[in-house]
């Protein structure tokens, strides 16, 4: 099929660059954000705004691909840094929204509560114990709905039994304390029909997880302080694990935090000498000016660190407000992922991709 | 209580489409598209994508309500071009996009793991 974007972006390209160029301070409002001392200004960002000065501001697929990239800028365990160029915001806000709401974790659900003797609350405890991040990897999973029986594919049980004795001193019961149940749960329904018959409990697991799963299904974090219990109080529950979306409830978020900004670009509009220089580097509280010596004791500042920026716009306030400009790149991200555990953070993204490619496909497969 | 339940965030009642297109009565080449149980997060990617479309004359989406989960985007095309038609190839495009994207972290990825392999 001929694509009347790609056959747009070809003939475009094909021109000699130079020609195709806008005037600065219009391509300035074309591909930045500019921060002024009390608020940014907006620019144009429809395929037609320029084509008055025969410039072709619309993206087709080849243009984009050809100018896309990524760098990783930071990869740890749960915590990544990356940028990513060439891409609009709403892409970048998209990957935000998917990755708090709609990659699937697994969290506490049911808290079948036996005894509890403690101060806390059964409902705040509950609360609580949802929050716990679990070691279980999501896409090994079922979702369970209303009517299904818990099985081995969408549940997880755990169970957690503590008591202080009397006369010991207070006891900090701590996320580690629940004990995976591989088998499924131990709490019985009801009693069996006939006593040969096997006990019927809350779940119905035909197999052992210990079995399909490779890695114990365990907490992620096991020092996280779930109750206090004085002498003599005890808590006795078994809790059910099920799969679900951070839309649902936050417990469910695989992310701590997501987020991006846009590269900041801090440019001088003429050279700033001297005095003012230090006072403008004092100024930056992150350290984004340095001080080059131009020798015989003249001294001017020169943008180090823009990366470092802030945006506080301490530097366009004041006297230097009309020398320093504060800009943003329109289409350069700096995206931050922090994941709670479930999943590394750079697969949660290539989940979040995947996730947005398949709405995409559900939106334009139920048309007609 | 009377709170909503939650699937109704993302099961789309039955009797009704995804999406269904409504073409405008006045305006030749303009209609709107309502998407069920969808938000923000492809209301405004495909807003922006049909804004990269040389023949689209307008393109806007809106979420009704909060608790109504569906958007509804409205679009307005030149006469060679018909709503559908740049809605069908925005989405399209948008996936070959996203592919490129993923395909581009994945090279990304690997490039960084083996970074330190090299010696750096
Ligand atoms: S806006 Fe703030 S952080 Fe950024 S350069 Fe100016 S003073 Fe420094």
């Amino acid at each position: 099929m001929p694509k009347k974007g790609t056959k747009k972006g070809k003939s475009a390209d094909d021109e000699p660059k130079e020609q195709n160029k806008l005037p600065e301070h219009l391509e300035v409002q074309r591909t930045r954000v500019v921060c002024k001392a009390d608020a940014p200004t907006e620019g144009f960002q429809y395929a037609g705004a320029f084509a008055a000065m025969g410039i072709d501001n619309s993206v087709s697929v080849d243009k984009f691909c050809k100018n896309f990239k990524v760098m990783v800028n930071r990869l740890t365990e749960d915590d990544m840094e990356f940028d990513m160029i060439g891409i609009d915001a709403s892409i970048a806000n998209a990957f935000r929204r998917i990755l708090i709401a709609e990659v699937p974790t697994m969290a506490i659900e049911k808290v079948l509560m036996v005894d509890n003797t403690s101060v806390i609350a059964d409902e705040v405890l509950s609360h609580r114990l949802g929050l716990i991040p679990l070691d279980a990897d999501p896409r090994l999973f079922e979702y369970i709905s209303e009517n299904d029986v818990p099985n081995e594919r969408n549940t997880i049980v755990y169970k957690l039994h503590v008591s202080c004795k009397r006369g010991s001193p207070r006891l900090t019961v701590k996320s580690g304390d629940l004990e995976w149940l591989p088998e499924g749960s131990q709490l019985p329904l009801a009693s069996p029909a006939q006593s040969g018959d096997k006990q019927k409990t809350y779940t119905s697991f035909g197999q052992s997880q210990k079995d399909i799963f490779e890695k114990p299904l365990g907490v992620k974090f096991k020092d996280i302080t779930i109750a206090r219990l004085g002498p003599g109080q005890a808590i006795e529950l078994e809790v059910h694990a099920v799969k679900g979306v951070g839309k649902v409830h936050a417990k469910w978020s695989p992310v701590a935090t997501a987020w991006y900004r846009m590269l900041p670009e801090v440019v001088f509009r003429e050279e700033i000498r001297d005095d003012a220089a230090e006072k403008l580097v004092k100024k930056c509280p992150v350290n984004v000016f340095d001080i080059e010596d131009l020798g015989n004791g003249e001294k001017r500042a020169v943008v180090a660190r823009p990366r470092a920026c802030t945006l506080c716009r301490e530097c366009v306030m004041g006297p230097t407000g009309e020398q320093v400009e504060l800009r943003r790149v329109r289409d350069h991200f700096i995206f931050t992922i922090e994941s709670t555990g479930a999943l590394p953070p750079e697969v949660l993204f290539t989940e979040a991709v995947r996730n947005l490619e398949e709405k995409c496909e559900r939106v334009i497969s139920e048309l007609s | 209580m009377n709170a909503p339940d939650r699937y109704e965030r993302f099961v789309v009642p039955e009797g009704t489409k995804k999406v269904s297109y409504a073409q405008d009565t006045k305006i030749m080449n303009a209609g709107s598209f309502t998407i069920e149980r969808e938000d923000h997060t492809v209301g405004n990617i495909l807003r922006m994508q049909l804004h990269r479309d040389p023949n689209v004359l307008f393109a806007g989406y809106k979420l009704p309500h909060p608790l109504q989960y569906k958007i509804n985007v409205r679009v307005h095309t030149a006469t060679q071009s018909a709503p559908t038609q740049a809605y069908t190839q925005a989405i399209n495009d948008l996936d070959k996009e996203l592919e490129s994207l993923k395909e581009a972290f994945e090279n990304e990825k690997t490039r960084y793991d083996e970074m330190p392999k090299q010696g750096y």
